[in-house]
């Protein structure tokens, strides 16, 4: 059953247009991420959700219901914000039933519901705080907790972790994992952090200049993207985009001396190499790159290296047990099923086959 | 600093006593005068500290009897009262949600700047056309027309000054509670004016104040005990063939009395809104 459909939207301020037509389906209990630089649209978009905006056109249906025009405390939607805003005048408790104060639900239920949402999220031994003396996690959790407590049919967040430091971040972002699984709700998250999209979508869009340029599940969005900005937008570090020449039977990548053997189109064609798909082992049917370590960081789990080839530079991540020493030659195989190619002129992703030599 | 020398210490403590005795220096020679007896204000040299408290001002301007300069400068206080009151009550009525749809709507600054630029008009300007206004509407001498002539002055200073109170509450906030099923009345009864006290608090003394010291209209717009306020009521004072200075100085310490009432007042609300915690939600 879908819950949420977006239908065409589009958003002007004046002659700027920055929604360019959205469209989108949203199952029932999914978690979709809107991922996307600042600027790209997200945000204006998940106000329209709230109804804190109006599109300028298109439709926004929720549950069968049409959106438009309708007042955001009648569209039984509840929003997270960055800033959290929690009411910094009313307790804690207040701040989560909130939502039901203003729906006229009788002081008993109220409290149990309140009671119910603080326990889930742990936060029950601070009902009678005011915001101002919690801390950001604590405060976080609030806000979740009144969001909550409604049972609305939509919970829409944005970019509700960037202000917490990086430890929290990750705690409470396997809280919301938790939760999602746990209630089985229907969100839309707006975040910029694509390791955030990664971990909590069951789809992402990413966005670009007010369009949804992929619409998929992390693994599609992270494996086969179908352009070049998304290809280079997902991962940390992004991947290596090497430009390619056609010869005879093949194309050669950059300037070094790898061909890759493949049936390809006319067209130029840039290709896209993993960090993580680079190793150092030989692979049955894969390219070689051959170069100079020229950068070597280690993250602790692994070691990001730069290996400068002729005329272009990559970067490889690989175990940090390899020993490997700056300046020294060495020589990276990736696998050609895990090459992505693109159209260097449109940047959209072109499907190659590769032509293995017969043994 | 932590570690300050000791001849800066000095100096800061100076400093801050010389403040003190230049604010607080008029106020008590007020005091002064209006118990000393008029002996002593016109003895040469001066007396500066009365041989006896003479308390009789005190008497003479509360006392009730019909006619007397008492009945007088109580009728003035009240309708000082009254006046400030109401023109302060009406500018806040006007002012919370004008300075609140200033604040959230910035395209509409310009309209309470060109507002405010009627404040660089002198009031003698204005004087020819509001006497004009007020005569037509029959509200000369009358402390209705008084409050109305006032609210023009405070509307704009309230809006303004409430505006700027509006503008560091996030916007977020009336977002979320209207996301979470507030209407506008509630949203701005239960999160926003909550919020936003200790700026009314300032606002309504201010205004206060602005209406109780007003001399100008009041002289020119008023005539008799009907609505003649404090102000010119103390001038009527010095006004005869014989100035009592002692009395007026006894006018004085009573007419500052009301606005220090305020004043305390307002200051709970103040501090109560200071520590309601921080508006970073």
């Amino acid at each position: 059953m879908s819950t949420l459909e977006l239908h065409g939207i589009r958003k002007s301020y004046g002659a700027l247009e920055t929604l360019k037509g959205i469209d989108l389906d949203l199952q029932n209990g999914e978690f979709l991420v809107l991922l996307g630089a600042s600027g790209c649209g997200k945000s204006t978009l998940l106000n329209m959700i709230s109804g804190l905006s109006e599109p300028t056109a298109g439709e926004i249906i929720l549950d069968g219901r049409t959106l438009n025009g309708v007042h955001p405390k009648d569209r039984d939607i509840a929003m997270v914000f960055q800033s959290y805003a929690l009411y910094p005048n009313l307790t804690v408790a207040r701040n989560i039933g909130f939502g039901l104060e203003m729906r006229n639900v009788d002081l008993t239920t109220r409290k149990k519901a309140v009671a119910e949402a603080a326990e889930m999220l742990q936060i029950s031994h601070l009902l009678d705080r005011k915001p101002g003396d919690l801390s950001g996690g604590q405060r976080q959790r609030v806000a979740i907790g009144r969001a909550m407590v409604r049972k609305p049919k939509l919970f829409l967040f944005d970019e509700p972790l960037s202000n917490l430091d990086a430890k929290l971040r990750m705690e409470m972002r396997s809280e919301l994992k938790r939760l999602h699984q746990m209630l089985g709700v229907t969100v839309v998250y707006v975040t910029h952090d694509q390791i955030e999209a990664m971990t909590l979508a069951t789809r992402i869009a990413v966005m670009n200049g007010g369009q949804i340029e992929q619409l998929g599940t992390p693994a599609e969005i992270y494996n086969r993207p179908t352009s070049r900005f998304v290809a280079e937008f997902m991962g940390a570090p992004p991947m290596n985009i090497l430009p390619t020449s056609a010869v005879a039977g093949g194309l050669r990548l950059g300037t070094t001396k790898t061909v890759w053997r493949c049936h390809h189109p006319a067209s130029e064609i840039v290709v896209g190499i993993r960090p993580e798909a680079l190793k150092t082992k030989t692979i049955a049917g894969g390219l070689r790159l051959s170069g100079r370590v020229e950068l070597i960081e280690l993250t602790g789990p692994e070691q990001i290296v730069s290996l400068a080839l002729d005329g272009a530079s990559i970067t490889a991540s690989l175990p940090a047990e390899e020993e490997l020493r700056l300046g020294q030659a060495l020589d990276l195989y990736v696998d050609t099923e895990r090459l992505s190619a693109f159209d260097a002129e449109t940047g959209l992703r072109v499907e190659i086959t590769s032509e293995h030599p017969k043994a | 600093m932590e570690h300050q020398s000791l001849i800066f210490r000095i100096f800061i403590h100076t400093m801050a006593l010389l403040v003190a005795v230049v604010i607080l220096a008029p106020l008590a020679w007020l005091f002064i005068m209006s118990v000393s007896s008029s002996v002593d204000l016109s003895a040469k040299p001066l007396h500066w500290w009365p041989e006896t408290l003479d308390f009789s001002r005190y008497s003479l301007l509360f006392s009730q009897s019909d006619n007397s300069a008492g009945a007088a400068f109580m009728s003035s206080l009240g309708n000082s009262i009254k006046v400030a009151s109401m023109a302060t009550i009406a500018a806040l009525v006007v002012g919370v949600p004008a300075g609140w749809a200033a604040s959230r709507n910035p395209q509409l600054g310009w309209t309470l700047g060109g507002v405010i630029g009627t404040y660089m008009l002198p009031p003698v300007a204005l004087s020819v056309p509001l006497y004009l206004i007020l005569a037509k509407f029959g509200l000369l001498n009358n402390v209705f027309g008084l409050a109305l002539v006032y609210l023009s002055i405070l509307a704009p200073f309230v809006t303004w000054l409430l505006k700027a109170g509006f503008d560091p509450i996030p916007r977020d906030l009336e977002d979320a509670a209207s996301i979470d099923g507030a209407r506008l009345d509630q949203m701005l009864r239960i999160v926003i004016l909550p919020l936003a006290l200790p700026v009314i608090a300032t606002a309504l003394i201010f205004a206060f104040l602005l209406a109780w010291d007003e001399f100008f209209y009041a002289l020119l717009f008023t005539s008799n005990q009907n609505a003649k306020t404090l102000t010119v009521a103390i001038a009527d004072l010095a006004g005869g063939r014989v100035s009592d200075y002692g009395l007026i100085a006894t006018a004085g310490v009573i007419a500052a009395l009301p606005p220090v009432a305020v004043g305390i007042l307002m200051q709970r609300a103040l501090i109560s809104g200071l520590t309601n915690g921080g508006v970073k939600g």
